[in-house]
């Protein structure tokens, strides 16, 4: 907190429920409580529960601005929350086709069978983007208030409790001066706070910190997504067409694989995922998906096509044994938050959704009765447990820790897996933090051309980064806060060749070349996409991502 | 508006207590209203006729009645002028004390404000110094049997929650900017009744000085209206690399702008960043100067109609927009440049 701007008073505001980001297991959330209030009037009169007293909390300035997956999703648990959610508008597509390839170079080898966790019929191919657009339509026709362009940044604790939240300060300039348009923040107080921040909330982040919450626990790992929506001429691809390709361009040491997904009749969705427990520091997402496009099989596909958005996101892979215990004094974790996605399936928005719906459920009961305890409030961590969340986790809790060894050794621990309930060699696998696989330099395996965009088909990074429509404000303090640049610039220089540069997906780190030739670390937070892989995957896990100014950052527009 | 009744203006008359009326702070400047002031009025007018109570104004400053006749012909039911030396410019202190004596003598119930800077500054003093309550920055009122609720917005507007100013008058309020509107002024024939008010201060009592009148030096630029422009970008290096850009400008009477890098570096401040985060411009000539022209600054200048690029690069993006290109070393073409064009204007 800066001390120019801390006398300013800040208003506080008592609310029953706060939810920290509206995405789906947030908007899921907060739906579900609207649906149970209402359901509760029919048959009572006197509840004392008001759905205006449930503030949603989103950084992005529009609802779905900050929400980006693949995505192909399976329908149980929004078919639960929206029984009808076809004929309601939902914007998804059925799954026409599935195929699963083995991507080299040049050529490209269709699986004959689809593992069974892998096939798609029956699911819906969606932007994440729309469908938490829609979902916030729902919600606040449901009468639930949305706060598009307010971030939490600060978790409220009082001996040992979660007791609300404080929003950004507006208006402060980079050297952290008020401005003329300075607002504090305010202080929302609440009974229960869910955190639905998506992956590594910052909050979420104060809290695991705040509360040692990973002791004991499998450290998160995680993957980027970086994608792109093209739009190609009709007919190139079956409308609900998905393909999963694994292989080239990445190494078969990585974990990862690409997607392509026929969204409509002339939008198509592509798109990379990179384990982020990678070794050769010089390994830049956004370049591999600009790869991934040369291959003849996307070239085929997108040619005179031309593409419409970009954007980036990290994806929580750790699975089971690193999910962050979900119910503790005054708040819940759910979704991407707490580590809820099965990555066996590629699919964590069911999950996301139910968590959401599961929490509501858990609130409802405390708010009926007024108590907000612990004891209370666990009810959501049985919940959870007692549905198909616990089994659908279980079954892969090993999964993305077998493929450490790369794709061929994680292919068998898979198919071991599977034939023993998930267990394969051991009970737990255990696993290293992705940002300590990193090798050094010295050690690392020597850097490969770098691809020339041709401005066509493959794109450098800051056009790419246009298309994310990122904008902040630019007179405000840097978001991404280094402990310490001298390490940056002398040590991480030499020790890994400053690897933000290359997995940023936005061109946020740069080595500015110095008049004396010298290099040295410039970063441009403006250009950020809130993908939080530099807060992942830094060596030397000196980058902080906080919330830029509200408002700020990516849109998402179809992603 | 300032037909009619000169002769009455200047003339005091008896005390007219407005007790459960309606008083509006109006501002002004060498005699002339402000925007806000209007506003207030309205407001203030709008209040009392609902309530079906008086209406008057106070006005202070040194030009105080000169700005009271542009105000007679206005539904009011008294105008009150307080000059005084110490109200010559605009302290808080004095403004607090003066108004606080009007107030005390007129005894209305409510006192309305414009949410102005100047407002913000002193109307809490006021208002303390009164023991009263003040209703800031609201939207609008309502009143139902004689009793008025005030909308304010909170978060970022929201919600609007309703104020009831309780207890012993008078109330303060000040209403947002835009809320109440100049036209909607109510007019009378009768000129309304000066009363002035001569505030006698003692010096001692105003702790601050006021200095000269800010105003800001140079307008923030505004690129759009430039028919030249020259653009810097990364490939100056350093600020250094600004006086041979602005010899530049100068000789062609252009404005100088400058792609993101520059600005982040602060070699140039922030108004003259063009491109996605900046200005968008579109002048006759633009001239890129060590500017690689990624899409974040061509969508900022490319509806310039002839754009000259140098740079050393030749794959700079900038060239594929470009109407003439030259590669080189911006250090060595500008001079070149300045000779040039200095050359041709020695010749008209």
């Amino acid at each position: 907190m800066n001390p120019n701007t801390m006398t300013s008073p800040r208003e506080t505001i008592e609310a029953d429920v706060i939810i920290v980001g509206a995405g789906p297991a947030g908007l899921a959330c907060a739906l579900r409580l609207a649906q149970l209030y209402m359901n509760s009037r029919k048959t009572e009169t006197t509840i004392s529960i008001n759905p205006e007293n449930i503030y949603v909390l989103e950084k992005a300035a529009e609802i779905g601005g900050h929400s980006l997956s693949g995505a192909v999703i399976d329908p149980c648990s929004l078919a639960e929350l929206i029984p009808n959610f076809l004929k309601a508008g939902a914007p998804l597509t059925p799954v026409t086709k599935d195929s699963l390839r083995y991507f080299t170079s040049n050529r490209t080898f269709q699986f004959p069978i689809i593992p069974p966790f892998l096939r798609n019929r029956g699911n819906y191919v969606t932007s994440l983007n729309r469908l938490v657009k829609w979902l916030g339509l729902k919600a606040e026709q449901a009468g639930i208030n949305l706060f598009a362009g307010f971030s939490a940044t600060e978790l409220l604790v009082e001996d040992g409790r979660v007791v609300g939240v404080r929003t950004d300060d507006k208006g402060i300039d980079r050297n952290g001066n008020p401005k003329s348009n300075f607002q504090p923040g305010y202080n929302l107080r609440a009974k229960v706070v869910v955190l639905a921040e998506g992956v590594r909330g910052s909050l979420t982040k104060q809290l695991t910190n705040q509360f040692d919450l990973e002791t004991g626990k499998n450290p998160q790992t995680y993957a980027i997504g970086v994608k792109e929506l093209w739009e190609i001429p009709p007919g190139r691809l079956k409308v609900g067409e998905v393909v999963h390709t694994t292989g080239w361009p990445l190494s078969n040491q990585q974990f990862g694989g690409g997607f392509i997904y026929g969204l409509s009749a002339n939008e198509v969705s592509l798109g990379l995922v990179a384990g982020l427990d990678y070794e050769d520091p010089r390994f830049d997402p956004q370049e591999a998906l600009q790869q991934f496009k040369t291959h003849p099989f996307i070239q085929k596909l997108l040619k005179g096509g031309q593409m419409i958005r970009y954007g980036a996101k990290a994806i929580p892979e750790g699975g089971y044994f690193s999910l962050l215990p979900t119910a503790l004094e005054g708040v819940l974790t759910i979704g991407d938050a707490a580590g809820f996605l099965n990555s066996r399936r590629l699919k964590g928005i069911h999950i996301a959704i139910k968590t959401g719906m599961l929490a509501a459920e858990t609130i409802f009961k405390s708010l009926l009765v007024n108590d907000f305890s612990l004891t209370r409030l666990s009810e959501f961590e049985k919940k959870w447990r007692a549905s198909w969340i616990h089994k659908e986790l279980w079954e892969v809790r090993n999964y993305h820790q077998g493929f450490q060894g790369g794709l061929w050794q994680g292919i068998l621990h898979a198919a071991f897996q599977t034939a023993t309930g998930g267990r394969g060699l051991w009970k737990r696998y255990l696993s290293t933090p992705g940002h300590l696989r990193l090798k050094k330099l010295s050690k690392a395996i020597p850097n490969k051309p770098k691809l020339k965009a041709d401005g066509k088909l493959t794109f450098d990074k800051l056009h790419d980064v246009y298309h994310s429509g990122t904008t902040h404000v630019e007179d405000q303090p840097s978001h991404l806060r280094i402990a310490d640049y001298d390490i940056c610039n002398e040590r991480c220089i030499r020790e890994y060749g400053n690897p933000c540069q290359y997995f940023c997906p936005a061109s946020v780190y740069e080595m500015e070349i110095l008049p004396d030739e010298s290099r040295q670390l410039k970063v441009n937070p403006s250009n950020c996409i809130h993908c939080k892989t530099c807060d992942i995957m830094d060596p030397y896990q000196i980058i902080d991502w906080v919330c830029p100014e509200s408002g700020g950052g990516p849109r998402f527009e179809g992603l | 508006m300032l037909f009619g009744c000169p002769d009455l203006v200047l003339q005091a008359r008896g005390i007219n207590l407005m007790k459960d009326g309606v008083l509006v702070f109006v501002d002004q400047n060498n005699g002339k209203l402000n925007q806000a002031s209007w506003e207030a009025l309205a407001a203030g007018q709008e209040l009392a006729a609902k309530l079906g109570c008086k209406v008057s104004c106070a006005i202070l400053g040194n030009s105080a009645s000169v700005a009271g006749q542009e105000l007679a012909s206005a539904k009011l039911d008294q105008v009150c002028v307080a000059e005084g030396k110490s109200l010559l410019s605009y302290t808080p202190d004095g403004y607090t004390l003066a108004l606080n004596e009007i107030i005390q003598s007129l005894k209305p119930a409510w006192v309305v404000f414009n949410h102005t800077y100047q407002v913000r500054d002193f109307a809490p003093k006021l208002a303390t110094s009164l023991g009263s309550g003040l209703a800031s920055d609201c939207v609008g009122f309502k009143v139902k049997d004689q009793q008025i609720t005030l909308l304010h917005q909170t978060f970022q507007g929201k919600f609007i929650c309703e104020v009831e100013l309780t207890g012993p008058g008078p109330h303060l309020l000040s209403f947002q900017a835009g809320i109440f509107r100049r036209d909607s002024i109510r007019h009378q024939l009768k000129c309304a009744p000066v009363r002035t008010f001569s505030i006698d201060i003692p010096p001692d009592q105003i702790r601050t000085q006021p200095e000269e009148a800010f105003r800001e030096a140079k307008q923030s630029v505004d690129l759009t209206q430039a028919s030249i422009i020259v653009g810097v970008g990364r490939g100056i290096k350093g600020p250094e690399g600004l006086d041979v850009v602005g010899k530049l400008a100068e000789v062609l009477g252009a404005e100088i702008a400058a792609s993101r890098p520059v600005c982040d570096n602060g070699w140039l401040p922030m108004d003259r960043q063009v491109g996605s985060s900046g200005q968008t411009i579109a002048p006759k000539l633009y001239l890129a100067l060590g500017i690689s022209g990624a899409i974040q600054h061509q969508v900022g200048m490319k509806g310039s109609q002839t754009i000259i690029a140098v740079n050393k690069d030749t794959e700079a993006p900038i060239f594929e927009i470009a109407t003439y290109g030259i590669i080189g070393d911006l250090f060595e073409v500008i001079p070149l440049l300045i000779k040039e064009i200095e050359k041709l204007k020695a010749l008209d």
